[in-house]
């Protein structure tokens, strides 16, 4: 191996040397043009642990086919004070692969990396965007980065966006011999080689050809599960002056629990006492942890703070007790804290949080594969889970963010995966019933009841806590078909159990929902839940997913104006597949028309080969939904 | 526009000099802690008990002259939705040459416990960050603490501003209510500003008063004018959709200086005061008049002009080589740091662009000026005296025989005489290195205009076959090559748009004018559409509006505060011709509709026509204006009601 890698680095300034061609756009294999706007030519990537830091030498050359392809070629280095960057620099060739022009680190554009409001301490990004006037163009870049800690190793993803092809990529991570490493790779079709340098470093390398660019397919399975990825983790680091080891997610949640949480979550007496007398008579502990859950809701309020170490370990609880505010770490820490002060013990759990249920690796511990913390009390036979950062969500109620994955509680034994409530297709329920009348010049009135179950409980969030004028205004958005929406009355009800049930009433009218025309009467038989179609995708590659279930129920009773009746044969579809049902009615009795239409979707992964009935499936409701009722006058 | 606008000029009256008004800080009153709402709008989450600002030119400690403009405000705090108002962000301008600075930053939060006894929390100073945005910004944040509904957050800072040409604005108005706002300046008489008084809403109180012998350096002294603003019961701003600039209707105050005296030479300093003075600057500042007057882009031209022979083929080949050699970096500018270095870059700010494209047009000897102008984005300009840093971009005119073309280099994609939405915003001042500069008003020369023709015949088999037929116009074939630029190839795109519409197979496709952007962009798509299962009903009802049919109102407000601007008018065409097969004949058709906007602003017409089995169902959807005054509302609204009303009317055909 030691031969291979002075072959490649020779090999690399013979390519300096003759650099006119080798980017030649001509070049490229013409099979990896298919929906790709750029093209990664050539990328190394080696990573070496040095004593406490990560080094990485960054280098790159992508051809940007077209204007899509810029954004690929955008150039992003995040840092901050425990990852500095050093020597950024690049060249940028022409379509024949001619110098065009070159680029230093003054030509980046330097900022802070938070948006919105945010109490960062340090934490930037450079970046650089390449100006070139025409396509194709071909950039190529390097740079070194030293990262101050050994816990935390990046990712290798090389082919990490769609519409972006590999003609040539390769990761190299060195060290020394006696740094023990556990690696794990994803839909990684190159073998790992292994050797070492001249000077004894311990080298993993994968290298990677002529990757076909993914193309963005609707209802695809979670991003990492067909994306191709090397992970690493060490088995002994050092992270912020702090050094410790694990090989499993036991160890990793110890280190976690000892080192960043333990000993944060010291209160003032008056809080305890404040505690102790909130919970004062109550027996039942998952009561009591309900009341002092909702007094950390009514004192705090969520902010961004990205300090500490590293932005992994929680202010303290006294902070938080004292300021009322915090982020997902601080906020989970003091209620920890106040529920340790009613002798409830609870645990830490790193999660991913995201509208996509991604989960810890069962059998791959590494740092970095959470974003967000949430609170998980273990109860017997009645784990419950807690989201700090909201004050408005339910005891016991996660929502669509950390639902139904694998997540990791930091407890003083050591780290355990968990898995979050998973809430089904059943349990996502919506049902409405309306009663409505339509008068022969047009005029709707009548009241509509819906509720809202499940991860559907946060649909009329935006009602809540609302003035009349604004309640209105968010109405008319929610129901866009019905034009001139009048809402006479509104009543929000929210239920906060741990499935919680929110119910809305609505009294509504609206002037010309039905319109005349050349003596028949037309309205929309359902403006009240439309579902879009969804697009179709030939030749498609990856399985049909569906993230999360939910049922739609709704049933409107409308009363027709005297002497009407509608014009064609009553619309009735329904249609049962692996993933969903769909079954719409319509019945004319009585000088009343009843609509119902109910819409399930489960659930889980499917065959590719269930996609076009999948778009079926939506075409068919789209069109029904969309379907104008024609009524006219029985003689 | 102008009734929005208000000229308020600066002089000095003769008074008595008064102290400040600064309201004290930290007290509160019991009743505003158990308010629980704003008695003038019950829909607030929060509002502003008190405001204050300060500005005062001043020499600061490290005897430099400054602007110490000093911010204070009490904010009540209703519910949690009016959490935001306890996150506070703070910018100031740091750069290399200029540091300005924040100090003084306190903070209190006065809030009920648990147990109903009125807290008080201070903001800790190790809990203010700071964080630098870019070369030339940074921002103090802190989060107030201890925020609970029905809390009252109050804070005070000042901002030290490095020399005196930077004199603060004032928004009076703001998202949540005030029921008091007041801006006080202090001048002293070696500057004069003039103030300009921007939005709606009335002044309270007003006040020009004399301050004795209020500064005074190295020995020289004077008064100053001690100015001051307030406004009570203000409302709260609440955007609405399809408007420009919030900053043309909200309440504010503005400050220009206007010339100046230095304090120890006594020498007096015009700063722009009159067009002239403007005119002087522009055509001799490096960063505008030389990169235009000098033929820097001479070398460049001749191969671009080459073989050409009329004058519009010239300035077209120009214009095109501007467009393809530099990349618009996404940066508004009005000057330029040189525009052959941007041609060598390959890459430029919009001056930087739009001025290459001056110079080069008249290298080639066709008279060519530069025109400054105020983005949509950025507000409108004052017509009343110069300001020259409300102009935030600079684009080219140019006549060429009787036609005079405005032309913004910075988008590929534009044809040639067309501006960008984003410029069409009033007026623009025509920067003539010749003559005085002049006025020329900005409106989009091109409509946004689509015709469809669809060519259809129902088969047997219940589906339709034909030609779908579409010629994008104007903004819209601009907006519509936008999207298909989205696309690495044309066939991507029709592929994608042939994926997205599940009832329509497109059998073959041609585009024309893609490229061609002076030309209108052609689609033209053999398609076969799925309507019917079969055709096996005695009757059959459809919708001729076979493709994006109107089904929600863009307007649901019942009445509108602000003009509707969409920037440039609009005309849509769309014809269906339909054969049916033998043995079917119409049975009942749409009635055909008409409305007009007043003033010919605009009309929704639908025809039909028929006979035997072949009919034509047409609909015209237009509007001439790109601007709609609040009291026309009601008809735009209406006009959509008919528009979504008509659109759901059927043809029902049946077997003979």
């Amino acid at each position: 191996m030691k031969k291979v890698f002075t072959v490649l680095f020779l090999l690399g300034c013979a390519i300096g040397s003759s650099a006119q061609s080798s980017y030649e756009v001509s070049k490229i294999p013409k099979e990896l043009l298919p929906y790709a706007s750029a093209i990664i030519r050539d990328e190394n990537i080696y990573t070496q642990v040095d004593g406490g830091n990560t080094l990485y030498h960054i280098k790159k050359a992508i051809t940007v086919l077209n204007k899509n392809g810029n954004d690929l070629a955008h150039i992003v280095v995040w840092y901050d004070k425990s990852n500095v960057i050093k020597g950024i620099k690049g060249t940028v060739y022409d379509e024949f692969g001619k110098l065009s022009s070159k680029f230093s680190e003054k030509n980046f554009e330097d900022q802070d990396a938070s948006n919105d409001f945010s109490l960062f301490e340090d934490s930037r990004v450079k970046h650089y965007i390449p100006s070139i006037g025409s396509y194709p163009y071909t950039i190529e870049y390097e740079y070194d980065l030293k990262s101050k800690q050994t816990l935390n190793i990046r990712d290798w993803k090389p082919n990490p966006y769609p519409g972006l092809a590999v003609e040539k990529s390769s990761y190299t991570f060195a060290c020394k011999p006696d740094f023990t490493i556990r690696y794990k790779e994803i839909n990684m079709p190159a073998k790992m080689v292994a050797g070492y340098t001249k000077d004894g470093i311990k080298t993993y390398t994968w290298q990677l050809n002529n990757l076909k660019a993914v193309r963005n397919e609707p209802y695809s399975p979670i991003k990492d599960t067909y994306l191709s990825t090397v992970k690493i983790a060490p088995k002994s680091f050092v992270y912020a002056g702090i050094s410790g080891s694990f090989i499993n997610w036991e160890q990793l949640g110890r280190w976690n629990y000892e080192k960043l949480l333990a000993n944060r979550q010291a209160l003032p007496p008056a809080t305890i006492a404040q505690v102790k007398e909130l919970t004062k008579g109550i027996t039942d502990v998952k009561q009591k942890a309900k009341k002092i859950y909702e007094y950390m809701q009514g004192k705090t309020r969520y902010i961004s703070v990205q300090v500490g170490i590293g932005g992994y370990q929680p202010f303290l609880a006294g902070d938080v007790d004292r300021l009322s505010y915090g982020d997902c770490k601080a906020l989970v820490n003091y209620t920890q804290a106040l529920l340790k002060a009613a002798d409830i013990p609870s645990w830490y759990c790193v999660v991913e949080g995201d509208n996509s249920k991604i989960s810890m690796l069962d059998d791959f511990a590494s740092m970095g594969q959470g974003n967000h913390v949430i609170l998980c009390i273990p109860l017997k036979n009645d784990t419950t889970f807690l989201e700090c950062t909201n004050q408005k969500i339910p005891f016991g109620f996660l929502g669509d963010f950390t639902d139904d994955r694998t997540v990791l509680a930091c407890t003083p034994e050591g780290g355990k995966l968990i898995h979050t409530p998973k809430y089904t297709a059943a349990e996502n329920l919506q049902t409405r019933k309306a009663n409505l009348v339509i008068t022969a010049d047009g005029e709707l009135s009548g009241n509509m009841v819906t509720i809202y179950k499940g991860t559907q409980y946060d649909n009329p969030e935006s009602l809540v806590d609302e003035t009349a004028k604004e309640q209105v205004k968010a109405l008319q958005k929610m129901y866009p078909h019905i034009s001139n929406l009048n809402v006479e009355k509104l009543d929000i009800k929210q239920d906060k159990k741990e499935m919680p049930v929110a119910m809305e009433t609505i009294q509504l009218s609206a002037r010309d929902f039905a319109s005349a025309d050349n003596g028949k009467l037309y309205f929309s038989l359902n403006p009240v839940n439309r579902s879009g179609s969804i697009r179709d995708v030939r030749n498609r590659t990856n399985p049909v997913y569906i993230n999360r279930g939910y049922v739609d129920e709704d049933e409107i009773v409308y009363t027709l104006p005297a002497g009407y009746k509608p014009d064609m044969e009553p619309l009735n579809v329904s249609m049962s597949k692996a993933f969903g049902k769909f079954k719409m009615s319509t019945v004319f009795a009585d000088g009343k028309l009843t609509f119902k239409r109910r819409v399930e979707l489960i659930d889980g992964t499917y065959t590719k080969e269930t996609y076009p009935d999948l778009v079926t499936f939506y075409q068919e409701i789209a069109d029904t939904d969309n379907y104008n009722m024609v009524l006219v006058k029985s003689n | 526009m102008n009734k929005f606008l208000l000229n308020l000029l600066v002089f000095i009256s003769f008074a008595t000099l008064a102290s400040a008004q600064d309201f004290s800080y930290g007290k509160f009153t019991i009743e505003d802690v158990h308010l629980k709402n704003y008695k003038n709008d019950t829909s607030a989450h929060a509002f502003v008990l008190n405001e204050f600002g300060s500005s005062r030119i001043d020499i600061a400690a490290d005897d430099h002259l400054k602007i110490f403009f000093k911010y204070h405000t009490k904010i009540k705090i209703l519910d949690t939705k009016g959490f935001n108002k306890g996150n506070v962000a703070i910018s100031f301008y740091d750069s290399d040459d200029t540091h300005d600075e924040v100090i003084d930053i306190k903070g209190v939060t006065t809030y009920t416990d648990e147990n109903g006894a009125v807290q008080i929390a201070e903001l800790e100073h190790s809990k203010i960050y700071t964080t630098t945005d870019n070369k030339y910004w940074k921002t103090m944040k802190f989060a107030m603490p201890n925020l609970r509904p029905g809390c009252i957050v109050e804070y005070t800072y000042t901002k030290l501003i490095q020399g005196f040409g930077r004199l603060p604005s004032w928004d009076f108005q703001d998202d949540i209510p005030k029921a008091y706002s007041e801006y006080e300046v202090h001048i002293p008489a070696f500057w004069t500003f003039n103030a300009m008084i921007r939005g709606p809403l009335k002044l309270t109180k007003s006040k020009a008063d004399i301050e004795k012998e209020c500064f005074s350096s190295h020995g020289s002294k004077c008064d100053c004018s001690y100015l001051t603003y307030g406004m009570a019961d203000i409302p709260a701003f609440i955007e609405e959709d399809f408007m420009t600039s919030s900053k043309n209707f909200l309440s504010a105050v503005y400050f220009n200086l206007e010339e100046w005296t230095n304090p120890y030479s006594g020498v007096k300093i015009k700063e722009t005061k009159e067009w002239k003075d403007i005119d002087y600057n522009f055509k001799h500042g490096d960063y505008f008049g030389s990169q235009i007057k000098k033929n820097l882009l001479n070398p460049y031209i001749g191969p671009v002009i080459a073989g050409k022979t009329t004058e519009v083929d010239k300035a077209v080949a120009i214009y095109r080589y501007i467009q393809k050699n530099i990349k618009w970096n996404d940066i508004y500018s009005r000057g330029s740091d040189g525009v052959k270095k941007a041609l060598d870059k390959h890459t430029g700010d919009v001056a930087d662009i739009n001025l290459a494209l001056v110079a080069a047009l008249n290298s080639a000897g066709i008279k060519t000026d530069a025109v400054l102008l105020s983005t949509r984005g950025n507000g409108l300009l004052n017509t009343l005296y110069p300001v020259e840093n409300e102009f935030n971009y600079v684009i080219a005119k140019t006549t060429i025989g009787t036609e005079t073309y405005l032309l913004d280099a910075t988008d590929p994609l534009l044809p040639f005489g067309m501006l960008p939405v984003k410029c069409l915003n009033d007026k623009g001042r025509v920067m003539s290195l010749d003559k005085p500069s002049y006025w020329i008003d900005l409106v989009a020369k091109q409509a946004q205009n689509t015709t469809s023709n669809l060519d259809l015949t129902l088969q047997a088999n219940g589906k339709l076959k034909g030609t779908i037929t579409t010629y994008s116009m104007g903004y819209a074939a601009y907006n519509k090559r936008k999207e298909i630029k989205k696309f690495n190839t044309a066939d991507e795109y029709v592929e994608n748009l042939d994926e997205k519409l599940v009832r329509t197979k497109i059998l073959k496709s041609t585009l024309t004018n893609v490229d061609s952007l002076d030309k209108p962009l052609g689609e033209i798509y053999e398609v076969e559409i799925d309507v019917f299962d079969n055709l096996n009903h005695n009757r059959l009802a459809f919708n001729p509006v076979l493709f994006d049919r109107h089904t929600t109102n863009p307007f649901k407000l019942q009445e509108r505060t602000y003009p509707v601007d969409w920037g440039v008018s609009s005309n849509d065409r769309y014809t269906l011709t339909m054969a049916l097969p033998a043995g079917y004949a119409i049975e009942s058709s749409p009635q055909p509709a008409g409305v007009a906007l007043p003033n010919n602003g605009g009309k929704f017409l639908t025809e039909f026509s028929g006979a035997d089995n072949v009919f034509t169902y047409s609909n015209v959807i237009q509007f001439t204006k790109s601007v709609y005054a609040p009291e026309e509302y009601p008809y735009l609204k209406e006009l959509y009601n008919k528009i979504i009303s008509s659109e759901k009317a059927e043809i029902v055909i049946r077997k003979k």
